[in-house]
């Protein structure tokens, strides 16, 4: 499985073998690097020996791996580039900033090691909001401001490719948000690509453009993130689901709710949350189970959200159905019951409404 | 009289500061390389160091007698090379020393190489820190204390030593009577007066270094190392 990627694009491209008995991680790939890519899977998928592997970290790695045309290791002739010469920068789930060390001296040392010094500590400084903190001693920090120290520390040694390994596995909702939207500016920003790994598709959903999916040591699925979301529906890994990026046209319409333009003739209303403000394009998912299906438009309900589409796919599971509607370019999914199924005799091209609440429209800071 | 313990002494630090120094050197990669083996053979290199601490003195002080005589290899090596006999010398003590006071140095560091782990160590080289960089800028800062410790234990136990050196030095003044040998001499000659000194001596230094060596570790060791503070670090209050 090659791609063909042009050469001012930066790539990886990996041929890997990791065994350790009862897990085995096994990639051929080769994959362009644009901006945030997210690697979802289950615990023990093998995602964060993926991340170790392309940093240098891994010793029972056979194979090679090829970031931008450089050569990383090649077991088969013994070609091994040490993680300090890689210019690979890892953020991991628990911070590991160095204790003996302040926030500033924390962040100096990889300013000190660093050749490039295209990037000033005080740029860093400034994204990373965390100019009150740098006369702070680390272990004093809150498990947030703990991983901005551990990001910005990161983002100094000026990697070519930065991985992030659940760096937000034990932050709260709030903490996770803000650092999520920090992330996206700085990538914006510095424009180096990274490989967020999470576990968390909603997390992945807000600042991730493309997704990789790794199952039991092998990458299942990979691509544009709403469609691989979309694939995922068919399996047992995440909750079933609509993902959507769509354009906002009207931040609260006097009741506090957002309208998003969803084709020409429609449009979804959800909450308005005060971080909308900042942006033109939304992300949000709304869950199959939260929506509804009718063969005629209803009249006189509470429920907003009322979008018309035609019937692409029924797949029977158990008692349930998993039906794929079509409105306009976006496919929507809805989960109801078998029984409903025959009471309102659905079939495939069929024409339908689909009705949802405002408030089931989520987006990660619900 | 009084000279030929200041000799003494004089002899006993240059042999405990310069096996001390000689520890430290050997010790730290050994400790390292024991606090990350994970062969089986381990817990046999772990007993070969600790050995000395089980046995008796002069069993290692017999051995080392026959391999430094001029009759065997060892012995005959050093000839060779200094154009002098390694028994009976200056040298021979120090090498003794260093065998015997092997575990209070190794040991130490060990514990806290296994106590720091790999976490840090990863952290700093995916920054660009090479292993010389990483050892002085994150292994030493983060174990000093257990440096202290094992310098301390190595000199302290170097300087009480007596079995071995009797055994390999016998009583050289100025090249191999130590303080332990002097005073077995005084005993010998029944000069309690001066016995005394020397114990009291020896008894408060020995007293001091330890006490120093337990408050250290009592505020300082291991509070960035150990696994309340760690806690402490990865799961604060958030913001």
């Amino acid at each position: 499985m090659t791609i063909d990627i042009p050469h001012n694009i930066a790539s990886l491209a990996m041929q890997i073998n990791v065994n350790y008995g009862q897990f085995e991680l096994a990639i051929d790939q080769r994959f362009s690097l644009d901006g945030i890519i997210g690697v979802f899977g289950p615990s023990g998928s093998g995602k964060s020996t993926l991340l170790r592997s392309i940093a240098g970290l891994e010793k029972h790695l056979v194979g090679s791996i090829t970031l931008n045309q450089r050569n990383l290791i090649n077991t088969k002739n013994n070609h091994v580039v040490k993680p300090q010469h890689r210019q690979i920068g890892l953020v991991f789930q628990n911070s590991r900033l160095f204790t003996h060390l302040s926030v500033h001296e924390n962040l100096h040392y990889a300013v000190k090691r660093c050749h490039d010094n295209r990037l000033s500590l005080g740029e860093v400084v400034e994204l990373t909001e965390l100019a009150p903190l740098l006369a702070h001693n680390v272990v004093k920090l809150s498990g947030g401001q703990q991983q901005r120290v551990a990001l910005a520390r990161a983002l100094l040694a000026e990697p070519k490719l930065l991985l992030l390994d659940e760096p937000m596995s034990a932050l709260d909702q709030r903490s996770k948000a803000k650092l999520l939207r920090m992330l996206l500016t700085i990538q914006k920003k510095l424009n180096i690509p990274m490989l967020y790994v999470s576990h968390s598709l909603a997390e992945l959903q807000q600042v991730c453009d493309n997704l990789w999916v790794l199952n039991q040591g092998k990458i299942t699925n990979f691509g544009n993130i709403h469609k691989v979301i979309h694939q995922l529906n068919y399996s047992n890994l995440n909750d079933k689901q609509t993902s959507l990026s769509l354009p906002i046209e009207l931040i609260n319409n006097g009741y506090g709710l957002t309208q998003l333009r969803l084709d020409a003739e429609q449009t979804i209303l959800l909450t308005t949350q005060k971080y909308f403000n900042h942006l033109t394009q939304l992300r949000c998912f709304i869950l199959a189970n939260d929506i509804s299906i009718s063969l005629k438009k209803i009249e006189n309900t509470s429920i907003v959200n009322q979008v018309f589409g035609k019937i692409k796919q029924i797949n029977q599971q158990q008692h349930n159905a998993l039906i794929t509607v079509q409105c306009g370019e976006q496919d929507f999914f809805v989960m109801i019951s078998q029984f409903s199924v025959h009471t309102l005799s659905l079939a495939i091209t069929q024409q339908v409404f689909l009705q949802f609440k405002a408030s089931a429209v989520r987006t990660f800071i619900h | 009289m009084l000279t030929s313990d200041l000799q003494a002494l004089l002899t006993t630090l240059q042999m405990a500061g310069l096996t001390t120094l000689i520890l430290l050197v050997i010790g730290t990669p050994l400790a390292w390389y024991l606090a990350n083996m994970k062969s089986r053979f381990k817990v046999i290199v772990e007993a070969l160091v600790a050995l000395p601490l089980v046995l008796p003195p002069t069993v290692l002080g017999f051995y080392l007698l026959i391999a430094f005589s001029p009759e065997h290899l060892p012995g005959q090596l050093w000839q060779q090379a200094t154009g002098q006999q390694l028994a009976f010398s200056f040298s021979a003590i120090v090498i003794g020393s260093v065998l015997y006071s092997l575990p209070f140095v190794v040991q130490p560091l060990q514990r806290a190489f296994e106590q720091l782990g790999d976490s840090l160590l990863e952290a700093s080289a995916v920054l660009g820190a090479g292993a010389l960089d990483r050892f002085f800028s994150i292994i030493l800062p983060l174990t000093k204390t257990s440096f202290i410790t094992a310098a301390t234990l190595g000199f302290a136990h170097t300087v009480g030593e007596f079995g071995v050196i009797l055994m390999i030095g016998g009583n050289i003044p100025g090249e191999t009577r130590v303080l332990s040998i002097a005073l077995f001499d005084h005993v010998e000659a029944f000069d309690y007066a001066r016995a005394h000194m020397l114990s009291i001596g020896l008894l408060v230094s020995s007293m001091v270094i330890l006490a120093i060596i337990y408050w250290l570790n009592l505020t300082h060791t291991d509070k960035r190392l150990s696994p309340k503070y760690k806690q402490q670090a990865e799961h604060s209050i958030d913001d």
